[in-house]
Formats: structure tokens, C-alpha cells, sequence
């Protein structure tokens, strides 16, 4: 008769990634908890007093709620050299597929935004239409206008710092990308044509990184663009 | 402490945004503080008149609401730094605020400000009252036609009622030639209708719609009839005797009127 599995349910590996924790997925949460913990205490010479390091965790087919990562972490970073840079799990709760699925998605629309009209998208959105003075569209990531924008633009509203607002025709009243604010120049503060629309060519606004503030590139250069896909 | 004034008129299209938005500029050009305040919730005009709609981000109902505060909501005009605007919203409808809310607002605002215009939405529902819920004075605006003339008398009675000063009037795109000729009301009949004190009268000028175009208020042109009465307009509310302008083709009604003027005093 066995009492405890002879088989270790936490396992330490390096990889060319760095280290690796990998968790048992099938045992007890509790005994992976108790086991991991004396883990971190008996092999905390292995990771030295010297600099930070990053450990990677694998936790296999298990999944994990929000509370158990943490608790998880804790353990792990209770050893005050280490700290872990990403949790992997094979496993994902059916809401946080359904939200990946939204932020990762295209929305088509095909309407004009009027004024007083507001269109929130979670992911990106291609509009075929204007967005007329007063009227609002937002996204949690970018904004493709196949028309004129002349309303109000607002993309990665959730934070997202790397989203792009494009427009064929690009003249907002104000573009908005995360946090970072442009106000175009009110009618009366303009030297040409106040008619004319801001930019004469389609382009497409993004948050210059040294700058921290929103800048127009032509649409043309897009491909130069670092990113324009989230990944999570 | 400043005084908030509510711009009305009952029939939409008359000129209240645009009355609003010269007065307040006329004010801000001789250096008093003045904000102005749109209470059209969902068809707001006054920031698109003013050329200040670009710098929007909070609104009077996210103000009302507690989601900013009021100071954050004030678009700074650039022009003049004494004028101030608080921006109706545009995605909500008159419901989204109450008299008690409005009231609150312009409490806030008045030890901020010398003046403080309000622009009243067309309509005698809840904008209406929002809009005149915190106002001390009330100016009435119609045009020299008889339904808005109709309009603005129902609006004086509601104006009594809610025992708000003595309303004055503003008589808008008033056309000498036709009124000459009697073809339709000259001001001396609509001021004998309604029986309120005349504040003054704006001729139908072509310049205001070019100047509404560039979101520039047609008071920064000097030239223009319509800027000369709005100039006037806002000296009589700073107490000034001003006469009335350009209407001595009309034997008469020149010194009729400035008799009037003689006895105003601005509140």
C-alpha cells in the first residue's frame, strides 16, 4: 500500500525558454498547492540570492480560476528572487474563449453614423460608410473607416495602446486611441479651406510611442506598421 | 456673483443659439466672464456655432451626473479666455437631466462668472424647464412673423408663471423693408403684444449664416448689422443707453423706441 504518489506532481525544468514549473494537472489543487510549496522552500538555494528570475509556468490541463493563478504566484514568489513571467494553461473557461474570440474578431458594418449615434465594437470594426460630425465609433481595438470620418474615432478602448484608427477619408473632430487624445483644429482655427477634409489621401492615426500622442502616417505605409493584429 | 440668463423662445429656428452665442461673445469682447451653457440635449448646436465642438469629451449631463466635474466639462474658448462654454450631450435626450441637476449647475458656476447665457431648446417640455430652472433673468427671442410672435407670448406667460424677472426681448432677422412697407409685424406691434421691455433687435443679415459656417460669431466682425446689434444688446445689459439702430426710415418709431430705451435699466 502507497500512501502519495511516488511520482512528483511539480517539476522544475529548464527549457530554452528559461525555466519551467510544470504543475500535475490531475492530482488534488490542494495537494499541488502543498507540494509546490515545500518545493519552493527546499530548492530555493537553486535559484541563488543573485538576480530576479523569470520562471514560466505550465499548468498543463488544469484549469485555473483567477484566484487559484494567484495563489499559485504567491507561492512561487514567495521566494523573493523569483518572479513568473507567463502561466500557461492548455485549459480555458468558456467566457474567456468567447471574450478571445470577440477582441480577435472583425466587425463588418455597413451604415453611416449619424450624429448623436454611438457604435461600440469589442475587436476590430470596418466600417462601409461615414461617421458623420456627432456621431461616435468605438472599438476595444482598431477602427478601418471605408468612407469619411468626420465624427469622432475611438479605438482600443480598453487600454490598448497599439490600436490604428484608418479612414479613406480622414476628418474627425477628435480621434481618441486608448488614452491618447487628438483634437483637430476647430473651423475657425484653420488656414485652408475649412471644407476641405484634414488630410487629402487615406491615412490611418496611431499613438507615436516617443511622442505618447496620436500621429498620421499614409495608409499606403501601413505594412510598416508593427502590429495591427492583438495578440494575447 | 453673476447673473445666469436663460436665451428662449418657444419656436425653434427664431436664433436663440445664435443670440446666445454673439451676446456671450459681445460680453467676453468688453472683458466680462461669461459662460454659456447649452441645454439642447441631443440636437446641441451652440459648440458648432461657436466653433468650439472639436475639445468636447465631457457634456452638461456627464457634469450632472457626477461622471466629471462641472470644470472639467468647460470648453476654454481660445479666442477670449474669459469665455467659457458647458456643452450639451449629444447622445442622450431631455430626459437625461433634471431642473434639480440644471439648478444645481448654475449655482456652481455663478460666483465663477460675471454672466452665465443659457440656451434654451425649442419646446416648452423638460429642456425648457430644465433651462430656465436656474436662470434669474430670462430674454425672449422671436422673429417678426406671427407664429413665432405666437410662440414667444406663450413663453412670457410660462416665464410669469415661474416667476422668473421681467422677461426682455429680442426681436431677430428683423427685414426694415417689408415691415416698412407692412407687409409683416414691425417691431412696434410685437413690442405692444407681448408688453415686455424691447432689449434690442438684430437685422436679417446674410453674414450671420457665413460667419455660423466658419464657427465664428458674427460679433467678431464688426461691420456686419447683425454684429452692431449684438453689440448694442450687450451694452444695455452692461446698463448702457444705447439707441436702437438703422430703423430712422420709419418716422416715428425711432423716438417711440428710444423712449423705451430711456426707462430700461438693465437688471
Amino acid at each position: 500500500m502507497k500512501t502519495g504518489s511516488s511520482k512528483s506532481l511539480v517539476t522544475i525544468k529548464g527549457t530554452k525558454d528559461g525555466l519551467t514549473i510544470l504543475l500535475d494537472d490531475q492530482c488534488s489543487f490542494d495537494d499541488l498547492k502543498s507540494e509546490l510549496k515545500e518545493k519552493m522552500t527546499r530548492d530555493q538555494h537553486l535559484f541563488g540570492n543573485g538576480p530576479e528570475v523569470v520562471v514560466n509556468v505550465d499548468g498543463g490541463y488544469r484549469y485555473f480560476n483567477k484566484d487559484q493563478e494567484e495563489d499559485i504566484r504567491m507561492i512561487i514568489e514567495d521566494t523573493k528572487t523569483i518572479r513568473v513571467g507567463s502561466f500557461h494553461s492548455e485549459v480555458m473557461s468558456r467566457e474567456d474563449v468567447k471574450k478571445e474570440l470577440e477582441e480577435s474578431s472583425l466587425t463588418t458594418m455597413k451604415q453611416i453614423i449619424r450624429s448623436g449615434q454611438v457604435i461600440s465594437v469589442k475587436g476590430d470594426v470596418l466600417l462601409l460608410g461615414d461617421v458623420n460630425p456627432g456621431g461616435v465609433i468605438e472599438a476595444t481595438g482598431n477602427i478601418y473607416v471605408l468612407g469619411t470620418l468626420k465624427g469622432i474615432a475611438r479605438a482600443g478602448i480598453d487600454g490598448y495602446q497599439k490600436a490604428v484608427v484608418s479612414a479613406s477619408v480622414m476628418t474627425p473632430k477628435q480621434i481618441s486611441i486608448a488614452d491618447v487624445y487628438f483634437y483637430a483644429p476647430e473651423r475657425h482655427e484653420r488656414e485652408e479651406n475649412a471644407d476641405e477634409p484634414l488630410f487629402d489621401e487615406p491615412v490611418y492615426a496611431y499613438i507615436h510611442e516617443e511622442q505618447q500622442e496620436v500621429a498620421f502616417e499614409k495608409a499606403r505605409y501601413f505594412h510598416r506598421y508593427p502590429s495591427i493584429r492583438r495578440t494575447s | 456673483m453673476g447673473e445666469a440668463i436663460v436665451i428662449t423662445s418657444g419656436k425653434g429656428g427664431v436664433g436663440k443659439t445664435t443670440t446666445s452665442a454673439n451676446i456671450g461673445t459681445a460680453l467676453a469682447l468688453q472683458g466680462k466672464h461669461v459662460c454659456l451653457i447649452d441645454t439642447d440635449i441631443g440636437l446641441r448646436n451652440l459648440d458648432v456655432v461657436m466653433g468650439l465642438e472639436n475639445r468636447i469629451i465631457y457634456d452638461l449631463v456627464d457634469a450632472a451626473e457626477g461622471r466629471c466635474r462641472v470644470e472639467q466639462a468647460l470648453i476654454r474658448d481660445k479666442r477670449f479666455e474669459c469665455l467659457h462654454l458647458l456643452p450639451a450631450a449629444q447622445t442622450e435626450d431631455k430626459s437625461a437631466l433634471t431642473s434639480e441637476q440644471m439648478k444645481a449647475i448654475v449655482e456652481e458656476l455663478k460666483p465663477e462668472y460675471d454672466y452665465i447665457f443659457i440656451d434654451c431648446p425649442a419646446g416648452i417640455e423638460q429642456g425648457f424647464k430644465n433651462a430656465i430652472a436656474g436662470a434669474d433673468q430670462a430674454i425672449v427671442v422671436t422673429t417678426p412673423d406671427t407664429s413665432s410672435v405666437r410662440d414667444a407670448d406663450r413663453i412670457v406667460g410660462l416665464l410669469e408663471q415661474e416667476k422668473i424677472g421681467s422677461p426682455k426681448l429680442i426681436v431677430n432677422r428683423v427685414r426694415t423693408k417689408l415691415a416698412q412697407e407692412g407687409d409683416v409685424l414691425d417691431v412696434d406691434d410685437i413690442v405692444q403684444l407681448l408688453a415686455i421691455d424691447l432689449l434690442g433687435i438684430i437685422l436679417d443679415d446674410e453674414n450671420v449664416l457665413k460667419a455660423a459656417h466658419q464657427g465664428q460669431p458674427i460679433v467678431m466682425d464688426p461691420d456686419s448689422h447683425a454684429s452692431i446689434g449684438y453689440r448694442n444688446i450687450a451694452r444695455r445689459i452692461l446698463g448702457e443707453s444705447v439707441p436702437l439702430m438703422a430703423l430712422e426710415e420709419k418716422k416715428g418709431f425711432f423716438a417711440k423706441l428710444k423712449s423705451m430705451f430711456g426707462l430700461k435699466s438693465s437688471s
